[in-house]
């Protein structure tokens, strides 16, 4: 709205100055045609006056021949003596003036008052101021004096004709710019009154435009107050899961070594997205699992727990990570959920082994002493993007002292280049693996996110093998069959030794048996 | 920097006319799902789509998302897909995502197109 009016005022003012300067710039002109016909009129004025002088002066030149003829008295040439030197001159001057105001047609009639003046004198002066002339000489000098006057007159009537024709033009060209004026006083006023009439419609225009842009703010406003305070109802909902949902503390046993992070991006990110969960298996076996929801709030909550308890219940039925994964993926598919890349699987410190499969999730790292860290196998599609997937079971013989540190994409996608974040995740897992702190997940996330924003949740889980076998062995011994996974699940240790019972002997028996031998 | 969605026109001339063509640039985000989503559309006429990602240097996992459900959508209709990658940070993307067996993938165009053309014809 600034912007317009600025540029309504600009065009207002540029308007008003090219309308000032058309007015001006047309009174100017109309001006200098007036001056010029004005100037015009007077030297013709002036042309008339000659033309009258020179008609005066012949006249008093016949009469006061005449008088002298008639009376023979000397003072009745009065008249004709004055006026015979001065003739001349003023024929010549109205000659002047006519050339001087374009009017050639009358010249020819100028020059013939010269001759004519020439001839009077000559022809008709001097008889007639002859005292001795017969009273029959008299007559015809006389009369034709009075030819000759007469044609004198006809000249100056012709010439007087000729000006008066010149100055209704000159009039005409007068009026004609006056008229101009008016035109353009006109013009500029009817310009003036629709422009003053498109400006005020198009400020009418632009006042409800501005009120009904502030009513949309004004409901905007609304809006973004009745959002904010949806929003406040899901946050306090998304903080109540938050709670129920909040991660299992990590389990304590002898023969494994567990630290976990949790760093969620924001605080609106608190709740779904990233989880992990570490449990304790039967038989010295830890149950792990670390994935991400896509999205978040109440619905990635929601899912992020179902998918963790299905994890762990389908755990009792079938540990091996493939059938884990494929159950809840057939789960999510089935009732349209968000997708969930994860990686699921156990270790067991009975063997060294870490066995697990990764559903679209970036891969295990493995830490192992002695050797640079590194990336593990992966590669399956995220959980709920098809109904049917076969997930891999990947198997890795490790040695005591070794570690897994899992973690979720916000650990190597800081910089969108997934390679370089490797990079940065496996130099940092190097450095842990000099360290002798037991917050191992703690120390990389800092290392890796050492002045660096983070823009994702990050959640890293690292289960490491005890380094000393034997005290694995010892306590794994006293601690058969009672499991605190089974008090977790609410059922009697007998019952889930009952079920798995062989197997776990099994373990335990070659465990003690490769230690013994 | 962001980048754009390029040719979201299918069918382009210079190309095999029952081949659509589907070119995207820059990284593949959320901010972005409206317009991914429209871009990957299948009409129904072509005999293989080539998705051509050899601009893209990262997806994020709605993205990946997309992808799967383009890819549900032609593996019903019987359309091969071709994908040409031109960066290792989204072909690394697309192995986390098990994506390397759902797609036919290539590093460029021309083998591409010829695949499809082949599996068009077959």
């Amino acid at each position: 709205v600034v912007n317009r009016n600025r540029r309504t005022a600009i065009a207002t003012a540029s308007f008003a100055i090219i309308v000032i300067a058309v007015l001006v710039a047309g009174g100017l002109y109309v001006r200098s045609l007036i001056d010029q016909s004005f100037t015009l009129s007077s030297r013709l004025s002036t042309a008339r006056a000659l033309a009258y002088t020179v008609l005066r002066d012949q006249l008093d030149e016949e009469t006061g021949l005449r008088g002298f003829a008639a009376t023979h008295q000397t003072v009745f040439l009065q008249p004709y003596l004055r006026a015979q030197p001065v003739i001349g001159p003023v024929i010549r001057q109205l000659n002047a003036a006519l050339v001087g105001l374009g009017i050639p047609e009358a010249q020819p009639y100028a020059a013939d008052l010269a001759v004519i003046n020439d001839r009077y004198r000559i022809e008709i002066a001097g008889r007639l101021s002859n005292s001795h002339l017969s009273p029959q000489d008299m007559f015809s000098t006389e009369y034709l004096g009075k030819q000759r006057v007469d044609r004198f007159r006809t000249d100056i009537r012709t010439i007087n004709k000729y000006i008066e024709e010149r100055l209704e033009i000159v009039d005409a060209e007068v009026r004609a710019a006056v008229d101009r004026i008016g035109i353009l006083i006109g013009g500029a006023v009817v310009l003036v009154l629709l422009v003053s009439f498109l400006y005020s419609t198009q400020q009418t225009a632009l006042a409800a435009r501005v009120e009904r842009e502030r009513e949309r703010s004004a409901e905007e406003r609304r809006e973004a107050d009745i959002l904010r305070s949806a929003y406040l109802t899901e946050k306090r909902i998304a903080d109540t899961l938050q709670e129920a949902f909040v991660q299992r503390p990590l389990p304590t046993h002898p023969t494994f070594r567990f630290s976990a992070t949790y760093v969620p991006a924001s605080e609106e990110a608190k709740v779904g997205g990233d989880w992990y969960d570490a449990l304790e298996l039967p038989g010295n076996r830890v149950l792990f699992a670390i994935g991400d929801v896509t999205g978040h709030g109440i619905d990635a909550a929601v899912t992020m727990n179902r998918v963790r308890q299905t994890l762990i219940s389908s755990a009792l039925l079938d540990p091996m990570p493939a059938a884990l994964l494929e159950r809840v993926a057939r789960e999510l598919y089935a009732d349209k959920a968000p997708l969930v890349t994860a990686v699921a699987g156990f270790a067991d410190s009975n063997t060294y082994e870490f066995v697990y499969a990764t559903a679209g999730h970036p891969p295990p790292l493995l830490i192992e002493p002695g050797r640079a860290p590194r990336m593990l196998e992966c590669g399956s599609l995220p959980l709920g993007a098809m109904p049917e997937n076969e997930y891999r079971t990947f198997r890795i013989q490790s040695v005591p002292g070794a570690m897994l540190v899992l973690y979720t994409d916000g650990a190597i996608e800081h910089s969108r280049d997934v390679i370089a974040g490797e990079e940065i995740l496996l130099a940092a897992a190097a450095e842990a693996a000099k360290q002798s702190t037991t917050d191992t997940a703690t120390f990389i996330h800092n290392t890796v996110f050492n002045g660096r924003a983070i823009g994702d949740d990050v959640a890293i889980l690292t289960i490491g093998f005890a380094a000393d076998p034997a005290v694995g062995v010892r306590i794994s011994a006293d601690r058969a069959g009672e499991s605190s996974f089974a008090g977790r699940l609410g059922v009697a240790p007998g019952e889930v030794r009952a079920a798995s019972g062989e197997r776990r002997n099994a373990w335990r028996m070659r465990q003690f048996g490769k230690k013994v031998a | 920097m962001r980048g754009e969605c390029g040719n979201l026109g299918r069918r382009l001339p210079e190309v095999n006319k029952s081949i659509a063509v589907i070119r995207l640039t820059g990284e593949l985000e959320i901010g972005r799902k409206d317009e991914i989503s429209s871009a990957l559309t299948i009409s129904g006429s072509e005999s293989g789509i080539l998705l051509d990602f050899s601009d893209v240097s990262y997806a994020d996992s709605t993205s990946l998302a997309e992808l799967l459900r383009f890819r549900d959508d032609a593996a019903r209709q019987n359309i091969p897909v071709a994908i040409v990658i031109g960066s290792r940070q989204f072909a690394r993307l697309i192995q986390y995502a098990g994506l390397g067996h759902a797609f036919r993938i290539f590093d460029n165009r021309a083998a591409a197109l010829s695949d499809l053309s082949l599996a068009a014809g077959g």
